[in-house]
Parts: C-alpha cells; structure tokens; sequence
C-alpha cells in the first residue's frame, strides 16, 4: 500500500497548479484586457490597408471640344516595404523581370524610408503590358510588390500646345515640406507648368480611399469599404485647335511663338512656342537622362516664348510713336520729314533701312514702308518720357495677366527709370534708339500683341485669357471668364483711323513691307519689325522677325503676333505666320451641302 | 477474461466528460482554424474526427487489459516505439524541415507522440517496488531510468523535434522526483541541471534554435524573422481583449499571420476568438483534467498505478503549460502541441490511450 509520505507530494503538485493558473492567468489580463486596445490596433493594422484611389485630374477641351488633356489608365508598380520577406529576393526578382536597376529600387524605397512601412512606395509608373503579366505571374515570389491601376495624364497632341497646357510630375520633397501642399502626398502628381499649374486647384480631384483586407502576404482579400474619388473639373479653353495646328505647322522647325487672341474679348485662340517638349513624357515619370537633355538643351524647349521671351520690338514699336505723336499732335497726318537714307545726330549717322531714303515721307508711307528717319525726328520730337507714356497706357512692358503662370516684364525706359538704374540723365542719343525699337526696350509677344489689340480696338484692350469656363464633373458651370478691360485708352477717332489705314497699307499696298502677306478674301492690318539682337560685347547676333497684325481691318476679329527668333526680317518669317492663321479663319466657307450635292453628281 | 460490470460503474465519468469537452472546444476552434474567410476545407476536421474514433477504439483496448498487464510488458512497447523513432530517422516523411512522421500504408504517423505514455508506463514499471518499500532513489537507481529516456530522447531531438524531446525529459524528471530521491541525487541532477544549459547552447543546439531564443529574450531583435511568429501569436491572443472577437472572427489566424495555427500555435486561434473570459474556460478545463489525473494517481490500487496516473498528468501538464506559454511569448518557440487543441492525429491517439490508461487505473482501484 502507499506510504504516508505521498500526499506531501500532491500538495506540492497542487500548489504548481495554482501557481500555472495565477501565472497564466496574469500574463493574459495583461495581454488581452490591459494591452488589449494596442493589441487590436496592431492587428488591425496587420490586415487592414488604406489604399489611396487617385482621382482622375479634370479634362481640358478646346472651344470646339476636342480633347486637348485627359486621362487613361496605366499600371503603376508599388512596393509595400512590410511585406517584404526576403529584401534580396524581391528586389533581385524584380530588377529581373522588369527594366529597372536594382539600385534605382533601392533609393525609392530610401526615400520613402521616413513613412510607415506599410505605405506602398511607387517604383515604377506606367509599366507595360508585358512587364505587368510578367510580374503577375511571380507574385508569389515577390511578396510586397503590387500591380496598381490608376489614372495617368495623357496629351493626345504630344508636343502640340506643351506650353499652355503645361504638364504634370510627381511632387518633389520640397515642395512637400511646404504648408502651400500640405494635402500633397509622396507620389501624388501635381500641374506644375502651364494651366495645369494655374489650375492645379480646379484640375486636380479629390482623391478616394479604399479600406481593404490583405493577407500575411499583402495580398488583397477584400474591399472593406471605399469613398470613391471626385475627378476634377473640366476645362474649356478658348482655343481653337484647328487655328492652333496651323500656327504650329507654321513654326514648325523655328525658334519663336506666336499668340492670336479675338480683341474684342481677349480670348486667345491659339498661342505657341517652339520649340517644344512632349508633356507625356512628364506625366509617366520623366527618367534623368530626359530631364537632363531638356533643361541642358539650348534652344531653351521648356520656356513660354510668348510670356517669358523678351525681344527689342524693331520697327513694330513705330506704332507706339505714331500713336503719341498723332495724339498730343506733335505731327499731324500731313507733316513730313525727308529721309535720305540716314540721320545725323551727334557724332554718328543713324541709318535708314533703305540705303537710298524714302525722300520726303508723312505718317501713312512712314508706316507702311518703316521709314526709320521719320521715327527718328517723331522719337526726338515726343522725347522719351512721352513715348513711355504711350507704351505704358498700352501697357506695354507690364505683364498682359494672361491666364499662365510665369509671365514676364517687359521694359519700355523713362528718364525716371534710368535715374533709378543708372543714376544717370537720360540722352536723346538713346530716343533715337527707343524710337524703332532697339536700345533699352524689351518686350514680350504678348505684350505686343496687345499692341495691335490697342489699334484694332482703337483704344481697348482685354486681358488675354485661355481658359473659357470650368465645368465640374456634374456637367455645373462653376465659373466662367469674362472679358477684362486691360487698358482703355480715351484716343481721337482720326488718331487710330490713321494708324489703322496705315498698318492695312504695309500689307496691302505694293510698296508696303507686308505685301507679300496679302490675303485675298480679307483686309488684315500690320506692322513688320525687325529686331538687331546685340549680344553683350556689341556683337550682332542676328536679326528677330517680327510681325503683330489685326483682321479683318473693318471689323477685326483676330489679333496676332509673331515672332521668330533670329529669323531675318519680318516681311518674309514673321508675317507668313499670320497669314496662315487668318487665311484660315477668314477663307470663305464653302457651303457643305453644295459640296456634297456636286459629290453626288 | 471480461470486463466486470463493477468496473464499468467505477469508470471515471469526470474524467471523460472533462476530456470529451476538452475535445469538443478543440474540434470546434479547429474548424476555426482551418478555414479562411472565402474557403474551407473539411479535410482536417475529418481527419481529426477519425483518429478521434480509432482513439475511442484503442480506449476500449487499453482498458480491456489490467494496466499491470500492460505495464509488464511495457518493455516491449518502448523497444517498437524506439524502433519506429529509428525508422523515422532512416526512412522519414520530411514536412516542414523536419523527419518526425512515418508513412505506412499512406497513413502517416509521428512515433515520438507514442513515446511519450510508454516511457510513462515502462519508467512506472521499473520504479514502482521502489516507491513502494519508499526508498529514496540513489544515483544507481536513476541511471539506467535516465539511459533509457536518453536514448529516444537523443533520436527526438536529432529529428529534430525539440519539443517533444523536451516533455519527455521533464517527465521523465517529474517521476524519478515523484518516486523520491535522495539528498545527494538531488544535489546531483541540480549541478547538471546548471551546467546543462551552457553545454546545450555551446555544443548541441542549433543555429535556428539559438535564434529563437534570442529572440525570445528580445522580440524586436528580428520582428520579419523569428520574432515574427512570437510577436504574431502575442497580437492575436491579445487582440481578443476581454470578449474575444468572436468564433470564425479571428483576423490573425485567417489572414495567415501566424503559422502552425493549427498545430502548435493552435491557442492563438482560441484566445483571439474567445478572449480572456474563453480562455479562462479553457484553462480551467486543463487545470482540472490534471487535477484529475492527480486524483486518480491519488486512489490508485497501486503504486504502478499512483506513479503512471502522475506521469500521464505530467505529460498533459507540461504541454499545456509550455504550449500556452508560448504563445503569450513567455517561453520561448518550441513545437508541441496543445492536447485534445491541437490538429494531429498521432497527439490526439497518444492522448486518448493516455486516457484509456487513466481510466484503467481508476476503474480498476478497489480491486485486490
């Protein structure tokens, strides 16, 4: 039989059971009722991904409806850094199957190194057809790498209209630091040039967000719940494409832009600068060696030749002076200088265009043949500060506050300003200059076309805008842009009449620099100019064709300029340009039907 | 010879309700475990569900016989076993890294699991006239009950199947303490039993198996690696919070964070469906079937009896205790499986023949 000495033995062992029990028993009180809460958090952090859905960014139409800017889906890859199970294996695989270096991996998911691992970090935007199915059929052997489909900027006319519509890219770091995109993250792209800059606020949608249930893998199991996104809105501009085409065309293979506007709105209808970049490029996620060739090309791609190019304005600025000088009646439509092929002042002979002179020359021939010495004596005449004036009533030298980000000042000087940036006086050697506008005048086509405005609207101008209206994606007109008055001048009736029968005879008269611009169906309004570039050591670095006009001259509808960069004179490279657009917009519409009808026979 | 029907009425009832609803919530947390939120597969469930009936079967059997019967020829139960555990070594199944299972006639099992109730009993057998002329064990009398544990303990561990290696070790203990031992034998097992720690770590463990103690010590060390498991069973026990989240809820387990959930981290399943309330009903349900083990070691006709009814108990004790621990990341990651909890059918059979043998002693304990 059993000893006496057993039971000790039992009660040890029940002590170790109440021990075992009291010990589990702790732990899990500590575990589950006072951890509790963080240990929920951590587990629903392990199965639950809040997956951003991109908004598609607003479409933009020209006035006719043609798709100027949309989007179309593409496949973005994303690596989710905590899901990675083996770092080597996924990075190695995936630098395998698709083209992408290991090391470019690497510094993405670095850069990403300050976010929650469970953020899905892009790698690579807009990957192709055949690298998606690649990667898909591996998955099992990249856990953390993940197909996205989102919406991808698209610009069905590539490099056509780069500089209005602009582009969109990836926010950069800085600019995340910044409190002005504080509702920006790390991928998110963003306007960053043109009217997707100036409109990045209306453009840009509000992004969607999806709760989904994912595996140990990171697989998706299910979608918990989703906010679908809110695209943004629509843009209708003022362009009109097929004037836009043709303007292109007809720079095609020029440094230089062009701007047509309607000047009784300011509406602009179609604006160019060459040479030009493919915005496509920017919204799939530009590679270095593209963003190095653009910024370090010389011919400058990415600047907006018409607000940002500053050119002397050559002999275009002579209707500045015609202006003035008929106001304040300096000269009157009779008065007459003689040209003799030069014009001595100082020391030194400021020559005429025409080596042999006009001889004697009133305003109406002085414009219409650019006189040079004519202008001289006016410029002399009025004196500096009455040709600023002028220029500044135009506004001239100002930015036009056209609708693109980044437009420049002009310069048209004043004694004033040159005391304030020289500390020195102001010599009428330098009117001379002024007066055909060489020497400390610079302006930007736009500026100049708000020139020819001034004439064609005797007085008013508007201020240039591109974007018609904004439609949400309801189909609401949320704001539509009225003209604005940019200057109204108070002019003489007989003041603009005079200048404007003048510009109609530089392109309709034989003797006029334009003739050669004609057009048959329409009478188109003015002025050549061609611009000595000096660079800083006096060099002449060649010439700048320039040529603003209005049309048709009884009731104009259009107003252009032109300029192309070291193009020679302004009759023969400029003034082709705006013969192009208005030949096309003024060309007598054949009746449709007739035509059919003559098919049908 | 035929069962008396005295013996029928003396079948410990308490012990089998407590076992049969051990088994219950286990069936019940495993079809849990082994299903997803999209798809389920009944395979494990009818597996288990058929080594439960070959298990009643084998009740039956072992109770059949007088545990004294068995017992005497325990010798021969231990040199199979031991000859299986070399089988495995030789023509093992390789699951998971490791040779612990036998396939034979395309039904696999895993040896070691038997090992564990027939060591109990052959150890029994050898002690028991000791126990009861209550004569402290000497080292003399120790070794050869050591060699023997040694011997499949060695062959377990090459597997390498530490867990199990382990239990049978401590039961092993558990016994020779039970049947007493001398001052100096206790002096003894306690300097090894200080130095066994650095020989282990310096000479006999594995790198994965460092690792995961360390890993133990500091479970951020490597939260992608070995950590991982650990930090993963932590937060799904703990996420259940006082209520649990409810049967089939369990994000954890479903999701594929924790691995083996069906095996040996099958109590992360449980405490994060049930909570604090469900796993003080688990572990109430364990701490009494020992408790009842106790009682039967208690009342046995015997001392055989006394000493096989402990040493069973200590088997169930020690794996419940150590598998939980685990689990809530107080002992460090070794794979045993939780009893009556746990999917296997070799752990489930060793377990109800561990039953069977219980209810033999207790049925059979006012017998002359």
């Amino acid at each position: 039989m059993k000893e006496e000495i057993t039971p000790s033995k039992y009660k040890w062992c029940k002590w170790i059971l109440i021990m075992t029990m009291t010990v589990l028993l702790i732990r899990l009180w500590h575990l589950q009722v006072m951890q509790g809460n963080e240990m929920r958090k951590l587990s629903e952090q392990n199965r639950i991904r809040v997956k951003k859905v991109i908004a598609p960014r607003g479409v933009i139409y020209d006035r006719t409806g043609k798709v100027l800017a949309d989007t179309r889906p593409s496949f973005n890859m994303y690596i989710t850094p905590e899901d990675i199970k083996d770092f080597n294996q996924t990075i190695d695989g995936l630098a395998k199957l698709i083209s992408i270096n290991r090391e470019e991996i690497v510094d993405k998911l670095k850069t990403a190194s300050g976010l929650p691992p469970s953020f899905p970090v892009k790698i690579k935007s807009d990957i192709s057809m055949d690298e998606v199915a690649k990667v898909e059929a591996n998955r099992v052997y990249l856990p953390g790498v993940n197909i996205q489909i989102e919406p991808k900027r698209s610009y069905p006319y590539g490099t056509m209209m780069a500089h209005v519509l602009g582009y969109v890219s990836e926010i950069n770091n800085d600019e995340l630091k910044s409190k002005e995109y504080k509702n920006y993250s790390p991928g998110d792209y963003m306007g960053k040039y043109g009217l997707e800059k100036m409109y990045e606020t209306y453009l840009r949608g509000k992004d969607g967000e999806k709760r989904v249930e994912v595996d140990a893998m990171g697989r998706e199991i299910r979608t918990l719940d989703i906010i679908e996104p809110t695209p943004g809105n629509a843009l209708y501009l003022n362009i009109n494409m097929e004037v836009q085409a043709i303007a292109e065309k007809a720079l095609e293979g020029k440094k230089g832009g062009c701007i047509a506007l309607e000047p009784k709105t300011g509406a602009v209808i179609a604006l160019v600068s060459r040479p030009a970049f493919d915005p496509n490029k920017f919204a799939s996620g530009i590679t270095k060696e593209n963003w190095k060739a653009i910024i370090t090309d010389k011919s400058h791609p990415l600047q907006n030749r018409v607000t940002q190019g500053r050119y002397p304005p050559g002999s275009v600025f002579k209707i500045v002076l015609a202006l003035k000088a008929l106001e304040s009646k300096v000269i009157n439509e009779k008065t007459s200088f003689t040209c003799r092929g030069g014009f001595p002042f100082g020391k030194r002979v400021f020559k005429c265009w025409k080596k042999g002179g006009h001889g004697s020359v009133a305003i109406h021939r002085a414009i219409v043949e650019s006189c040079d010495v004519f202008f001289y004596n006016v410029g002399l005449k009025l004196g500096i500060d009455r040709i600023h004036e002028m220029a500044d009533m135009i506004g001239l030298g100002e930015p036009t506050g056209i609708d693109l980000p980044g437009e420049k000042h002009g310069l048209v000087p004043s004694s004033e300003w040159k005391k304030k940036t020289y500390g020195e006086p102001w010599y009428e050697g330098e009117t001379v200059s002024v007066a055909i506008g060489q020497g400390a005048v610079w302006l930007t086509p736009i500026q100049l076309v708000q020139l020819s405005t001034f004439v064609a609207n005797e007085g008013v101008t508007f201020r240039p805008q591109i974007v018609n209206r904004i439609v949400s994606p309801e189909g609401k007109t949320i704001k539509t842009f009225e003209p604005v008055i940019h200057s109204n001048a108070q002019l003489r009736k007989e003041v603009t009449k005079t200048v404007k029968e003048a510009m109609q005879g530089v392109v309709n008269e034989p003797s006029g620099t334009a003739y050669g611009s004609r057009i048959q169906y329409v009478h188109m309004g003015g002025k050549t100019g061609t611009a000595q570039s000096v660079g800083e050591k006096g060099k002449n670095l060649g010439d700048h064709a320039w040529f603003i006009a209005f049309a048709p001259v009884e009731e104009p509808a259009i107003s252009i300029s032109v300029l192309v960069e070291y193009g020679g004179h302004g009759s023969s490279f400029a003034a082709p340009v705006a013969k192009a657009i208005s030949e096309n917009l003024f060309k007598p519409k054949v009746d449709v039907k007739e035509a059919k009808i003559r098919e049908n026979r | 010879m035929r069962i008396d029907k005295r013996r029928l009425y003396h079948l410990d009832w308490y012990l089998i309700i407590n076992g049969l609803a051990l088994f219950a919530v286990g069936i019940l947390n495993l079809i849990s475990a082994t299903t997803s939120f999209y798809s389920s597969s009944y395979n494990f469930i009818i597996k288990q569900l058929v080594a439960f009936f070959i298990g009643i079967i084998i009740i039956f059997v072992v109770t059949y016989y007088d545990y004294r019967v068995i017992a005497n020829h325990s010798k021969w139960l231990y040199l199979s076993a031991l000859f299986f555990i070399l089988l495995v070594l030789v023509i093992g199944m390789i699951a998971g890294g490791a040779k612990r299972w036998i396939s034979v006639f395309g039904i696999s099992f895993q040896p070691s699991e038997f090992m564990k109730p027939i060591l109990v009993l052959y150890l029994a057998n050898m002690l028991y006239e000791k126990k009861r002329e209550n004569l402290p064990l000497g080292l003399k009398d120790i070794a050869w009950p050591i060699l023997l544990t040694f011997v499949p303990f060695v062959l377990i561990v090459k597997q390498p199947d530490l867990g199990t290696g382990v239990i049978i070790a401590l039961t092993c203990l558990a016994i020779l303490w039970f049947v007493g031992l001398k001052k100096s034998t206790y002096a003894v097992l306690m300097a090894v039993g200080a130095l066994l720690p650095f020989i282990a770590w310096n000479y006999l463990m594995k790198p994965y198996q460092k690792m995961r103690i360390l890993s133990f010590i500091n479970i951020d060390a490597d939260p992608s690696g070995f950590g991982y498991h650990a930090k993963q069973a932590m937060i799904a026990v703990g996420s259940g919070k006082f209520f649990g989240k409810g049967y089939m809820a369990g994000t954890q387990h479903k999701l594929q964070f924790i691995p083996e959930h069906h095996t040996d981290f099958i109590y992360t399943v449980f405490g994060e469906e049930w909570g604090f309330l469900g796993s003080i009903v688990l572990f109430t349900l364990f701490i009494s079937f020992i408790y009842r083990c106790l009682k039967i070691s208690l009342n046995a006709h015997d001392e055989l009896g006394s000493i096989i009814a402990f040493g069973i108990g200590s088997i169930i004790y020690l794996q419940f205790t150590i598998n939980v621990l685990m689990a809530i990341h107080l002992a460090p990651v070794v794979g045993i499986p939780l009893p009556f909890i746990s999917y296997g059918g070799s752990s489930l059979l060793s377990v109800l023949a561990s039953v069977g043998i219980l209810l033999n002693i207790s049925m059979r304990r006012y017998m002359f």
